[in-house]
């Protein structure tokens, strides 16, 4: 059948010169199309800037996230990341779209350090993996139980040994 | 150079008039995985759900599959649905399956609105679709006050 509604989200991560992240997140579905920019200063992954239009929406007060979205400059990439950001723009006197488009900026800062990580495992060997692996959940304890991967009765921590 | 980048993509095929069916795809620089979800529209119960992950990090996620069966049962209706999803699915399964889920529930009201509002654009396009949302959430109490669109002083009241 038919669809009668589609939505296509896109977010992006590029370094800039200056020691910083840029991040763009884009949103377009049946109903609505938005934009946010966000600057994330590094180390401290501070966001510096952000902006964020609607270009169409149905309903008229979604417009206002563009002075919404000034509410989250100074928040750090960081624990309770989350609570702090929906503190500031979520519920219902903010938006749920610009919340959850801000989440997902800061959800793809922290992936783009992933990235070489993971590439960096794809050239070990399996004895290597497995000690790059442990290393990890040793200097990320939080890891532990955060996924299948890494539930206390996955194989892989039954390897590890954890 | 962009160094991540993450689609989700959305569609949402209404089956009939009681059952909408999402399918849900998220491709990144480290993962792909796809969904197809069907929720019972009167009361936002997920009745059916299948999953693939097509790339990955582990040799264990794959699994994470078979989680994906805790949400049936759950309603996109009930408060802390999403957080429910994260712990059950997420945590105890895969954390991205749990995101490109949620992404698909979120979108329930918009795609009802959309579905609705699609004939009525079709036979007459100049109609304001601000207009049709606004009357369309005034008919629609169970998508109101998620926001402040959808809030009391938001649209609802507005003339």
């Amino acid at each position: 059948m038919t669809l009668d509604f589609t939505r296509n989200k896109v977010v992006e991560v590029e370094p800039l010169d200056d020691r910083g992240l840029s991040v763009l997140w884009r949103l377009k579905d049946s109903l609505l199309e938005a934009e946010i920019r966000m600057k994330v200063r590094v180390p401290d992954l501070e966001i510096v800037e952000a902006e964020a239009r609607v270009s169409r929406y149905p309903y008229e007060h979604c417009a206002a996230v563009s002075e919404l979205v000034k509410r989250i400059v100074g928040v750090r990439v960081s624990q309770g990341l989350r609570k702090i950001v929906r503190g500031l723009i979520g519920g219902a006197s903010g938006c749920s779209e610009l919340t959850e488009g801000v989440l997902e900026c800061c959800n793809a800062v922290i992936l783009h350090y992933t990235v070489p990580q993971i590439r960096i495992g794809e050239r070990l060997a399996e004895q290597e993996l497995l000690e790059g692996r442990r290393a990890l959940l040793e200097s990320n304890p939080r890891m532990a139980g955060s996924c299948i991967a890494f539930a206390p009765d996955s194989p892989l921590m039954k390897e590890l040994g954890l | 150079m962009i160094t991540f980048s993450r689609t989700m993509l959305v569609g949402a095929e209404f089956l009939d008039e009681t059952t909408v069916r999402f399918h849900g795809i998220l491709e990144d620089h480290i993962y792909a995985m796809e969904i197809e979800m069907d929720v019972r529209i009167p009361d936002g119960v997920v009745t059916a759900i299948e999953g693939e992950m097509k790339r990955y990090t582990n040799p264990v996620c794959p699994k994470a599959v078979d989680v994906l069966q805790e949400a049936v049962g759950v309603s996109l209706r009930e408060e802390g649905w999403a957080s429910r999803i994260y712990r059950e699915i997420g945590r105890k399964g895969c954390q991205h399956f749990a995101e490109i889920l949620i992404e698909c529930g979120r979108c329930l009201d918009q795609a009802r609105m959309a579905h609705d509002l699609t004939p009525i654009i079709a036979t007459n396009p100049a109609a304001s679709t601000t207009e049709l949302a606004k009357r369309w959430l005034r008919e629609h109490p169970e998508a109101q006050g998620s926001c402040m669109a959808r809030s009391e002083e938001g649209n609802i009241g507005a003339n």
